[in-house]
């Protein structure tokens, strides 16, 4: 089978799956109704704020809001992708086909990013709203978004590898927001230590250290590798966490 | 030729051993009943040829191969059956038709060949979620056999089913013997006595007996039993017509059990000597309008019964 071939079947039958579930929708609507209240609070505010630009008043703002939310989101959105077909027995049924364990991964991460894909496309309403207002910085907005969905790279790929740990989807979703949270909470353990060799460590593994550049627009080649790596390690980790049933 | 060959496998969980270095084949062609009782290792046997588990020690090999893990061409009905309660049936085999790599011209028509063969037709395109236990197991066989494996493993597939579901399957898998080699499980002796042509009985963890069904009622068979069944016989005592047998045949027991008008005369060889001509002779002798007469072959119950102990 060509690789990408057993990665698109997978892939059409999960996004179908996600789509057939309210769950998708409401977590798609609670998104997009705290996004737009926090957008029209920052609009609103902005008038007050002479001194910044629109992309500090609302932009910066928004988008680490938009990428604190999915520390709860990704979670509830990845706790099914392994732990329900191992409830339901059914995860043999893909294991024993002719599917690799990557076309398997891959098939159910892409589908998962499409759905984080069609909640945060919802938001592309607001950078077209402020463009009424004169508002031409695209490339802050393109950077931005780019960030936000290299973060959802990094949140899904560790959500998908605690739902290949266990069949409760409760505990899926608790244990991989308890891992996003941790690497959130990295960046201020930053002063916990006087080596400056720990500090550095510990503000390089911490995702917002690396979403914030992208937010000012500053695309820079570690930050890059860094959610690469990060996503490729809990892929593989899966991968093995798949394997352990030969173990 | 052996399709399926076990060689010493061992099974261990944390503080159980689950198989104790079973070896049995399975030949090609063969329907191959697998019995056991609860617990006995069957489900755990099935799952490691299946490529779902791997064995501690030993080895596996399917058409002479070592396969894969988890990559064995063998259609799989496990006891549970893997099914995605949101997708139609039509829906559902085309999925698994795809990622088993049945070529993508033929998975239409396999599909709805399947489906008609599985009695599935009427639900093609309702959701599995909305489907009674029978038509489940079905779809369970169904997708064992939709991407046309050669090897097909079913773990109890008849469990749940009302009679007329039973016997359609029981049709189904032996019309399956014309192209696929099929092993399964199950607790109904009586199912395995009427469509197997290979047996292997495992209890504890260890196989008791392995191979066709016919050889191993022989090879337990050790005092024939000729059964009668006649309509005048006036006497009940089973002492006095041992009595009257006695400078006839070695009889080591008679049985005698009358019911409406007849009565069933079951005559229990003493030595391994083929009782029938001595037995007939004194039947016809005593003039008692003999209605039946045949060797009595040990059935699976009482091959099980045997084998497995208490």
């Amino acid at each position: 089978m060509v690789f990408f071939n057993g990665v698109w079947i997978l892939y059409k039958k999960e996004v179908k799956d996600f789509f057939l579930s309210p769950l998708v929708y409401i977590l798609a609507g609670l998104y997009t109704l705290i996004i737009g209240w926090l957008f029209f609070n920052y609009l609103v505010a902005a008038k007050e704020l002479t001194a910044s630009t629109l992309t500090q008043s609302i932009l910066i703002p928004l988008f680490g809001n938009m990428n604190f939310l999915f520390l709860f989101l990704a979670p509830l959105l990845t706790m099914k992708v392994f732990a329900e077909e191992k409830k339901l027995k059914t995860l043999n049924l893909l294991l024993r086909s002719s599917l690799s364990d990557w076309q398997i991964i891959l098939g159910k991460y892409f589908a998962t990013f499409t759905v984080t894909f069609f909640m945060i496309s919802l938001t592309f309403l607001f950078p077209i709203i402020l463009a009424f207002s004169g508002y031409h910085d695209w490339g802050i907005v393109i950077s931005s978004y780019m960030g936000l969905f290299f973060c959802l790279f990094c949140y899904l790929a560790v959500g998908i590898f605690v739902s290949s740990l266990t069949s409760n989807q409760i505990i899926a979703a608790i244990l991989s927001f308890s891992i996003l949270l941790g690497f959130m909470l990295m960046v201020f353990s930053v002063n916990a230590s006087h080596l400056a060799m720990v500090r550095d460590l510990f503000q390089y593994l911490s995702v917002p250290f690396h979403f914030e550049g992208f937010v000012r627009g500053a695309i820079k080649n570690f930050n890059i590798l860094y959610f690469f790596c990060f996503s490729g390690i809990f892929l593989y980790m899966t991968r093995k966490s798949l394997e352990s049933r030969y173990w | 030729m052996n399709v399926i060959e076990l060689k010493n496998i061992v099974k261990t969980y944390p503080g159980v051993e689950a198989l104790k270095g079973i070896s049995f084949a399975v030949e090609k062609g063969s329907i191959h009943g697998f019995l056991g009782p609860n617990g006995a290792g069957k489900t755990t046997s099935m799952n490691i040829i299946a490529g779902l588990s791997s064995p501690t020690s030993g080895q596996v090999l399917v058409d002479g191969k070592e396969l894969d893990k988890g990559k064995v061409p063998i259609g799989f009905l496990p006891e549970t059956p893997p099914l995605y309660g949101q997708m139609k049936v039509a829906e559902y085999l085309k999925f698994v038709a795809e990622i088993n790599d049945l070529p993508k011209k033929l998975v239409r028509d396999r599909v709805f060949e399947i489906g008609k063969r599985c009695g599935l037709s009427k639900v093609m395109e309702r959701l599995i979620g909305n489907l009674s236990k029978g038509y489940r197991q079905r779809v369970g066989i169904a997708q064992s056999l939709v991407f046309d494996p050669k090897i097909v493993i079913l773990d109890e597939p008849t469990v749940g089913l009302d009679p007329n579901s039973i016997i359609e399957i029981r049709e189904l898998i032996t019309s399956l013997k014309k192209d696929h080699t099929i092993m399964f499980s199950t607790h109904q002796l009586h199912e395995a006595n009427l469509i197997c042509s290979h047996i292997t009985i495992i209890n504890k963890g260890q196989i008791l007996k392995s191979g066709p069904i016919n050889e191993i009622r022989k090879s337990l068979k050790n005092r024939q039993v000729v059964k009668a069944v006649v309509r005048d016989w006036k006497i009940i005592e089973p002492d006095v017509v041992l009595g009257e047998i006695r400078d006839l045949f070695p009889c080591e027991r008679v049985e005698i059990e009358s019911t409406e008008g007849q009565t069933e005369l079951k005559f229990i060889a003493a030595t391994e000597e083929d009782l029938r001509p001595s037995v007939g002779a004194y039947l016809m002798k005593k003039d008692c309008g003999l209605l039946s007469f045949r060797e009595e072959g040990m059935d699976l119950e009482d091959i099980f019964k045997k084998v497995a102990g208490p």
